[in-house]
């Protein structure tokens, strides 16, 4: 899986947001994410498949693999659905 | 040739023409060491993308994205807004082109008179110095070049939207960082993107945000200068 190229994750003033880089800037691509989906979002920027995410989900917080791949599934859907993936 | 000048405490070196030379003559330096920026422009290749332009505008564009893509490496960085200076301090408007920035600023200068000026009337450049936020006045001011080279602390910057009534009302989270993030420099760069949110990161957490929104009557400034300033107003 992969992020299209040219967003940016950051932390500012407490807020982790995702904003595009480019001339053109719509605000509707821009989204903040919380802890969660900045941990996510760190491993798609590396390309990492939904049973990495699962297995990254396991070994960082305390859920069971149903409750962690359909938090990672519900994320994926809603990242495709925005256009954030290529 | 290429001359040095002063612009935000900086000592800036270019070789420009046209407007941007007539702009940049107050900052002009007589006497200089080693510039912090260093500007190269290469205007012809904008003229490619942007036919459209004259020489001297291109120019003007180029020479602009240059300085303030660097001014990033000095704990600044440019926002899209019109400053107005009241009893020492700086008050920022910023919005879309087209959405009253510069027509707001003028009702300060008609309700305060003599007490106001403006500081940079498009795009004044604002720096971290010894822990204070600070809007200076640049060459790149706007068709009408209305700025002048000082720098000035910074009391609160306002996000400004049309209404029919004023209102004004202090901002942060999310909205606020992608509004101000709208207004500032912008580049396919994804370098300079990050650096421009380590800038914005430092001016939101230190300068008071504001959501503004106005119409444009006299009121309007009185309205956001009581908030802004947090002083009453009178004549």
């Amino acid at each position: 899986m992969k992020l299209k190229p040219g967003f940016i994750l950051r932390t500012v003033a407490g807020q982790v947001v995702v904003l595009p880089s480019g001339e053109e800037l719509n605000l509707n691509m821009m989204i903040t994410l919380n802890e969660t989906g900045k941990f996510l979002w760190e491993r798609l920027e590396n390309g990492a498949e939904t049973e990495e995410l699962v297995s990254a989900m396991l070994a960082e917080y305390d859920v069971d693999e149903a409750t962690a791949r359909a938090g990672v599934e519900r994320f994926v859907a809603k990242l495709n659905e925005n256009g954030f993936l290529a | 040739m290429e001359k040095y000048y002063k612009i935000a405490d900086l000592t800036v070196s270019m070789d420009t023409f046209g407007r941007t030379a007539k702009q940049a003559e107050p900052y002009l330096l007589q006497q200089h060491n080693s510039a912090d920026i260093k500007i190269k422009s290469n205007w012809k290749q904008w003229k490619n993308t942007h036919p459209y332009l004259s020489d001297e505008d291109c120019e003007y564009l180029m020479t602009g994205s240059s300085f303030y893509a660097q001014l990033l490496d000095y704990n600044g960085l440019m926002l899209h807004s019109s400053a107005v200076v009241v009893d020492g301090k700086a008050y920022l408007f910023s919005a879309n082109c087209g959405t009253g920035k510069s027509t707001h600023t003028k009702l300060w200068l008609k309700q305060f008179g003599e007490k106001a000026y403006i500081l940079n009337d498009d795009k004044p450049a604002l720096r971290l110095v010894n822990g204070t936020w600070y809007a200076y006045g640049t060459p790149w001011s706007g068709k009408y070049d209305i700025s002048v080279n000082i720098g000035v602390p910074i009391a609160g910057i306002a996000m400004l939207e049309r209404s029919e009534k004023n209102e004004i009302t202090p901002w942060g989270g999310r909205e606020a960082i992608f509004r101000i993030y709208c207004q500032t420099n912008r580049s396919k760069d994804e370098k300079l993107g990050i650096k421009i949110l380590e800038q914005l990161d430092k001016l939101m957490v230190d300068v008071p945000i504001w959501k503004l929104r106005c119409n444009m009557e006299p009121e309007a400034a009185i309205v956001a200068y009581e908030a802004m300033s947090g002083e009453k107003w009178r004549k």
